[in-house]
């Protein structure tokens, strides 16, 4: 996003509504920090300019800084995808996909949340180790667009600096990998330069339980008392 | 999208705030889902959700979406969002949606053992849950509980920390009441999961530490 100097009468009404904290007070007019701003749009949605000043200049739509406004702004689709939000359905439509089944346990690294945003290169990271791990990655997954070498997860040159407000790593492991790749991602997630909110789908058992939340407990990654819950009411259902 | 998971606060104040998600998938059954769309939300409208919205309307209810123009984009959607605030309604909703069938996928947040019961009572078979490990890697960058119980119900990240400070700010000071600043901070969030009724509740509470 940008704001035409011009018409920018120094206000300051938009400078709160910044995920990113990126809109500045300048001398004659206040500014984006174009390094920090991740396209979300939300400043010019928020429709609090007197003068409309802010715009979404052309840039913003040329590549690599398109993928900001694709990982920021959940109204613009993957065109490869044709959904947005983070580009998954994850667990939402488990009951129709049977994407995870009983026996195996989904999960969800998110980069940049709550609220701080991530660069790229911070998601290379951890991509990094989990391809060396024995986990099923989710390659539906748009970060998987930003790669150069899925073998590696060595993402593309020009798209390692660009800063999104948030994206997603998902894989797929076996009820007995939880320990070890709770272990192993641990470590791994105490040294990236953002935050990462953890998720993990599991089907519910026979007898209407969740086992996986001792087993979290247990090995102190205790669960959050609240949660996601898919209801069961898709149809066909996958019951498996 | 994980968008309505990793809402941050106490059992007790996550209590009385839902989450409710239909999605068509991708794979089986999006193709013509308007139509079944269009049901559920005249379901869950009948229930009177705190809010509702969706990010190709654009909006949310407490950012002026209506209904209708909501209805309308339905055809080009995959899902209906929308938070309740009170378990009668919820349930209410879910009830409805069993009788009416419509085969898409129904997703709903708030605390595991409050929906288990509900799902329970009326006789369905919650399927899979997505669980919340909480936050990891670089936590020096977050601001302090209130303000993340208060931004957290936009899971796309919309609503800024320093929004929520200000408003807060302004609830403590006597400039804005809680219910205005609750309606302030709902207006980003255009899937309409932010709860505001909850944030009012939030926000009445930092006006009695002031």
């Amino acid at each position: 996003m940008k704001i035409d100097p011009e018409k920018c009468i120094s206000c300051l009404e938009c400078i709160d509504y910044c995920p990113m904290k990126c809109i500045l007070e300048g001398e004659e007019a206040t500014y984006m920090d174009q390094d920090e701003c991740v396209e979300c749009g939300v400043c010019l949605r928020a429709a609090v300019c007197p003068t409309e000043a802010i715009y979404m200049p052309e840039e913003a739509f040329q590549y690599p800084r398109s993928i900001r406004r694709e990982f920021s702004d959940p109204a613009v689709q993957y065109p490869t995808l044709k959904q947005g939000g983070r580009g998954t359905e994850e667990m939402k439509t488990n009951d129709v996909t049977g994407r995870y089944r009983r026996g195996e346990y989904g999960m969800a690294l998110e980069f940049g949340r709550p609220g701080t945003g991530t660069r790229i290169s911070e998601i290379e990271k951890v991509l990094k180790v989990l391809l060396k791990m024995d986990v099923e990655v989710e390659k539906s997954n748009p970060v998987f667009l930003l790669l150069k070498d899925e073998a590696t997860g060595e993402m593309k040159p020009e798209v390692l600096n660009e800063k999104v407000l948030s994206a997603i790593l998902e894989f797929k492991i076996t009820e007995n990998q939880l320990e070890d790749a709770v272990n192993t991602l641990r470590p791994v997630l105490a040294e990236v330069d953002t935050v990462v909110s953890w998720g993990l789908a599991t089907r519910f058992a026979s007898d209407g339980t969740l086992p996986v939340r001792s087993r979290l407990a247990q090995i102190g990654l205790p669960a959050r008392p609240n949660a996601k819950i898919n209801m069961g009411m898709g149809r066909p259902i996958v019951e498996a | 999208m994980s968008h309505s998971l990793h809402r941050n606060g106490t059992e007790e104040n996550l209590q009385n705030d839902y989450t409710f998600y239909a999605r068509a998938s991708r794979w089986v059954n999006r193709e013509g889902c308007g139509p079944k769309l269009r049901k559920i939300l005249e379901i869950i409208l009948s229930e009177k959700p705190v809010n509702f919205g969706s990010s190709q309307a654009g909006k949310n209810a407490k950012a002026g979406l209506d209904p209708a123009e909501y209805a309308k984009t339905l055809d080009k959607a995959y899902g209906v969002a929308c938070c309740f605030s009170d378990k009668k309604s919820i349930k209410s909703a879910l009830v409805k949606l069993k009788e009416a069938d419509t085969g898409i996928s129904i997703v709903t947040g708030g605390l595991i053992d409050e929906i288990v019961a509900i799902a329970e009572e009326i006789g369905i078979k919650p399927h899979t849950a997505f669980l919340s490990l909480g936050i990891h890697g670089k936590k020096a960058l977050l601001p302090e509980a209130q303000v993340l119980e208060m931004t957290t119900m936009c899971g796309h990240g919309l609503v800024s920390f320093k929004l929520s400070k200000a408003v807060i700010k302004k609830v403590q000071s006597g400039e804005m009441s809680p219910e205005e600043g609750a309606t302030l901070l709902a207006q980003p969030c255009p899937c309409g999961i932010f709860n505001s009724d909850r944030c009012e509740a939030l926000l009445q509470q930092c006006q009695k530490k002031e």
